[in-house]
């Protein structure tokens, strides 16, 4: 009776813990993957920004686009929502934009996708973009 | 070689062609036409670095990249 006991419990405890090292395995594949896509997304910026925007990028995770019609000033921070800003004149921030290629996709293809945006089709971008108050620093 | 980019959710899809095979080019320029009828931005870029939109298919590109539609997040 009990090694029969013994002897489920100890099937159950295996199969559980099988379980387990599958969820594990498998929310580790999904990690490298998304880790994956995060690393060729900012691979394919870098590659598109000019040499004065890789410098700064790669010094502040942020660089600055100039608009094709306005000529104003865009900050485009590492992230994939809310994270444009206009500039003044004195490089303080005065108004967030919110605007993003549909589809999901990875921060740096998010961040390519506002730059030539910006610098190609200003006004579009800022026609579907919505604003937000951001703090000046 | 040319390449073709399209962001997607893996990042993005390459798709490399030799613009001197014409059934290359005619491959590379449906699918052109198949992305930006579907609302894709195409963009080419010079020696320069220099980024421009194009609307229609260029044979001489070595790069073009293509994003999906913006719209407000």
């Amino acid at each position: 009776m009990f090694a029969h006991w013994l002897f489920t419990a100890t099937r159950s405890i295996g199969s559980f813990l099988a379980r387990r090292v599958q969820a594990l395995h498998e929310r580790h594949r999904q990690l490298a993957g998304q880790h994956i896509r995060e690393t060729r997304g900012i691979a394919l910026l870098r590659e598109w920004l000019s040499p004065e925007q890789r410098v700064q990028f790669d010094a502040n995770r942020y660089f600055d686009v100039v608009g094709c019609c306005s000529g104003k000033r865009y900050r485009i921070r590492y992230g994939s929502a809310a994270n444009v800003c206009e500039m003044d004149i004195s490089g303080r921030p005065t108004v967030g934009l919110c605007f993003v290629p549909t589809g999901n996709l990875v921060a740096g293809d998010v961040m390519l996708a506002q730059k030539i945006a910006l610098e190609t089709n200003e006004g579009t971008a800022l026609a579907v973009a919505n604003r937000f108050p951001v703090q000046a620093t | 070689m040319a390449t073709q980019i399209v962001m997607d959710q893996t990042g993005d899809t390459r798709h490399f062609f030799d613009v001197d095979d014409t059934e290359a080019l005619s491959k590379a320029e449906k699918r052109f036409k198949e992305l930006t009828l579907v609302g894709f931005t195409a963009a080419v870029r010079d020696a320069c670095g220099d980024v421009r939109v194009t609307r229609s298919f260029d044979p001489t590109a070595e790069e073009t990249l293509f994003f999906p539609r913006v719209a407000g997040g």
